[in-house]
């Protein structure tokens, strides 16, 4: 099972792994917001290659990594051509100029700006897309949880992450076997045989009674956990998240200065609104 | 002396949704120290009287409450549930949906966690209660990884560290193989010894939970307490079939040697009763023995030929052959991940052999897709809410032809028939789910039936159902194969079961086939039992203790057993 997902039920043992859930939960938020904030290639590209580190160390598992991420590049490379096609003039409004290199016709041009800009766009999704990447493939939904918590978001809420992830693999499991038991009596799940329309329908067919058999589950699981002193308090504490290590304190002081630099870069910005909308290096040439 | 721990008086429950009351004028006294089993078939207000001991009534289950229960000096009515989990530790029937963690150790934590108690002092409790129930070399272990006897251990794990008085156990052996079952048992024993717990046993399986003594049962009948007594004279007496309880097979076989058995006997184990007084009876009894002979069969009607098969790069199937002929009935046991649903799958077609063939009336199945050998093989799963989809009796029968495109007339015509067979007639336009559980097992049983398949294919078709249930199913599954000489797949580890109602049983361990054999030969071989996880039943003990070959006693006691049915 734990071949199988991206996801680590298990922690696993490097590094990264070893950091407690709150660091992570924080480090990630602070990073999420650090990059969403500009479109500034100096600050983002750091974070681009400690992200890739920060990946490549954490060892997972590379056949599933390298199909996630072609399908990433190949949509990220998709979006930066449309936005293109849609306007080929578009880093007017983020540099200010415009520095032809050429042009196909009266629409296709091609401005140096434009393109620089279509460049970083496209560092930084997939900046955000490491970084997400690094998160998932070091954190475990009970550790997410317990972070959740930290930061302070009701507890019941972060139970409905971890009891999420817990099910899973069960309701898969009662799935598999009532499509058999459909495909049985007749229902036909091969696409070279039936219509689109035709399998959809037969779809609820399956869903029906997986529906049911989950609702009887949630009633027993939640007498189990009421049984258990599930809501008792206000506050709960997480067996998965161990005390902080020095890499823990170091690395939430490390979030805390990312994330006051963010704040104070995000007020500067709005009261000082800068020359250009984003960092241009030719812009001063 | 004996303090009172739980005590009912004049108590009556009536839940929200029922008109009826559940429980009537129950007056119960459990003493500190007790060991007791609550007896009773399907309905019969046992669960419900468990959920008035853990407080689940009245705080999950809303309804109305006469009279007073007070567990360990709480009246239970004004208590929180929260409360009385200091007090009382449940191990619930499915150990799947009790198992929230996503690792054994955090499971175990799970209370310790809603209690606020710091992580540091979480680790040594959670080694302390994983060591109780021999679970502390997996404490990093996930849930999927574990069989269904480890998780009941991981759930009882979290439930002790409370230092609580009272375990309660929710059928414990429900779900279980019956090996487990037995460790299982032999644990909550331990339990009761060693740790001092008062223990609240909630089963109808009454042989196995006597496997290791208990003080007292109280039985249980349509909400009422007809019995407060000791297993001895529980079992001397006729209230086990008044009241749809099985009574255990070496007292079954005692009586067909027409032993009478006293309660000064010691009925309650099979290894210390006084059988001395029985010499005569016994020895008549074993001069009656004619030794059966194997039923053959004319017609071969699927090959199994040396087949493979692999989900991964592991194989679950390693070179399986076997034979089944027209109108058998077999039983496929074998402990979980075996191979036995495995193999069920494969006879259904929705995976193939990667190595090897199978031959259904001498053709290779390849050629036939899931839906063509769905006509053929009827496959009828445990869960019964699994299988239903449509809101009419009728409807659902009719699915499977209709989805085959029939015509309307076609489809009554067939869909009347089968419901004639199977006695729902009556209730054709009900909705499906206005009728019970065994009725919806029974209707699933009709849906495959419409197809008119030559086998028909049942996973554990007795898990969750008492014994008056359970042999209702089988008695119209034995007609049925009397009528429509069906042939008829058990997938089991009810051993019961294997002994009343198949001729063979094909065994899997490891993906392989170990034995294929007459059962009375399956159940007297200690090797097989061992490694299929099966448990030696009582009659090999009392074989054993009377100087018989298991053999020879299981198979003279089955035919007995057929012969008082018919």
């Amino acid at each position: 099972m734990k071949d199988k997902f991206l996801i680590n039920i298990v922690p696993g043992d490097t590094f990264l792994h070893k950091l407690s859930g709150t660091t992570k939960v924080r480090l990630f938020v602070a990073l999420l917001v650090f990059i969403t904030m500009s479109f500034d290639l100096r600050l983002i590209l750091p974070v681009f290659i400690l992200t890739l580190i920060g990946v490549i160390s954490a060892k997972p598992n590379w056949k599933q990594v390298k199909l996630i991420m072609s399908v990433v590049l190949f949509f990220n490379l998709l979006n930066i051509f449309l936005f293109y096609v849609a306007n080929p003039t578009v880093g007017e409004y983020w540099c200010g100029q415009l520095t032809m290199l050429g042009k196909l016709n009266n629409y296709f041009v091609f401005p140096v700006e434009t393109f620089w800009y279509l460049f970083v766009r496209l560092i930084k999704m997939l900046t955000n897309f490491m970084v997400s990447l690094w998160f998932i493939t070091t954190i475990t939904p009970s550790e997410f949880a317990a972070g959740l918590y930290s930061l302070g978001v009701p507890y019941k809420v972060c139970t409905v992450v971890s009891l999420g992830f817990r099910y899973i693999p069960d309701i898969a499991r009662d799935y598999e076997n009532i499509k058999i038991s459909m495909q049985l009596r007749g229902v036909e799940m091969d696409a070279k045989r039936t219509k689109i329309t035709e399998r959809l329908k037969q779809m609820v067919l399956i869903l029906v009674p997986l529906i049911i058999t989950s609702f009887d589950r949630v009633q027993t699981i939640a007498n189990g956990m009421d049984l258990r002193g599930y809501g008792r308090n206000k506050m709960r504490t997480y067996y998965c998240e161990h005390e902080s290590t020095k890499a823990d304190k170091i690395f939430q002081f490390l979030t805390l200065i990312l994330f006051i630099f963010s704040i104070g870069y995000i007020i500067s910005v709005n009261v000082w609104p800068p020359q250009t909308r984003m960092w241009c290096p030719i812009v001063w040439r | 002396m004996k303090q009172p721990l739980i005590e009912f008086k004049d108590f009556t429950f009536r839940y929200k949704s029922q008109t009826e009351a559940t429980l009537h004028d129950i007056n119960l006294t459990i003493y500190q120290h007790q060991k007791i089993l609550i007896l009773g078939a399907s309905g019969s207000g046992k669960s419900t009287l468990a959920h008035c001991i853990n407080g689940l009534i009245p705080f999950s289950f809303e309804g109305e409450i006469k009279g007073s229960v007070q567990v360990a000096g709480i009246e239970t009515i004004n208590a929180s549930i929260f409360d009385l989990s200091k007090q009382v530790g449940t191990v619930l029937q499915d150990s799947d949906a009790q198992f929230v963690g996503l690792s054994v150790g955090e499971d175990i934590a799970f209370s310790l966690e809603n209690d606020n108690v710091l992580r540091k002092d979480m680790l040594m409790k959670v080694t302390d209660a994983a060591t109780v129930v021999g679970m502390q070399d997996f404490l990093a272990a996930v849930p999927y990884r574990l069989s269904g006897g480890q998780k009941q251990k991981v759930s009882l794990a979290g439930v002790i560290h409370e230092d609580v008085q009272i375990l309660l156990f929710d059928e414990p052996l429900a779900s279980l193989d019956p090996a487990m079952g037995k460790t299982a048992i032999e644990l909550i024993d331990d339990l009761h010894n060693i740790n001092q717990k008062t223990v609240i046993i909630i089963e109808h399986r009454l042989e196995d939970v006597l496997h290791r003594p208990v003080d007292r049962i109280i039985l249980m009948d349509e909400g009422r307490i007809v019995a407060d007594t000791t297993p001895d004279q529980l079992l001397v007496s006729n209230l086990l079939s008044t009241y749809g309880i099985r009574e255990p097979l070496y007292l079954s076989a005692l009586k067909h040697a027409g032993c009478e058995v006293l309660a000064s006997d010691g009925p309650g184990d099979v290894h210390t009763m006084d059988l001395s007084r029985f010499d005569d009876q016994l020895k008549a009894f074993e001069k009656k023995y004619v030794a059966s002979i194997d039923k053959q069969y004319a017609s071969k009607l699927i090959e199994v030929n040396h087949v493979s098969f692999a989900y991964d790069k592991e194989k679950v199937l390693k070179n399986v052959s076997f034979d089944i002929y027209s109108g058998e009935k077999i039983a496929i046991v074998g402990k979980n991940g075996a191979g036995k649903s495995t193999m069920a799958k494969m006879l259904c077609g929705v995976i193939r052999p990667d190595e090897g063939h199978i031959l259904i009336n001498q053709s290779d199945y390849r050629q036939m897709t899931i839906k063509e050998l769905g006509e053929m093989m009827g496959y009828v799963m445990q869960n019964p809410n699994q299988m239903l989809v449509k809101d009419i009796i009728k409807d659902e029968v009719g699915l499977a032809l209709k989805l085959r495109k029939m015509t309307e007339e076609q489809i009554d015509e067939r869909v009347n028939e089968v419901l004639k067979t199977c006695n729902l007639y009556s209730m054709r336009n009900w909705p499906v789910s206005a009728v019970s559980y065994g009725q919806r097992k029974r209707i699933t049983i009709a849906a495959i039936l419409a197809l008119k398949p030559t086998v028909i294919l049942l996973d554990e078709p007795t898990a969750g159902q008492d014994y008056r249930h359970y042999t209702e199913i089988l008695s119209f599954l034995e007609e049925l194969h009397e009528k429509m000489n069906l042939t008829i797949l058990f997938i089991t580890h009810d051993m019961h079961l294997a002994i009343e109602y198949t001729d063979r049983a094909i065994v899997f361990a490891d993906g392989e086939c170990i034995r294929d054999d007459q059962v009375y030969r399956v159940l007297s071989d200690p090797e097989i039992i061992e490694r299929a996880n099966l448990k030696q039943t009582s009659l090999y003990s009392l074989a054993n203790r009377i100087g018989r070959t298991p053999e020879a006693l299981i198979d003279q006691f089955i035919t007995l057993e057929r012969e008082g049915k018919r």
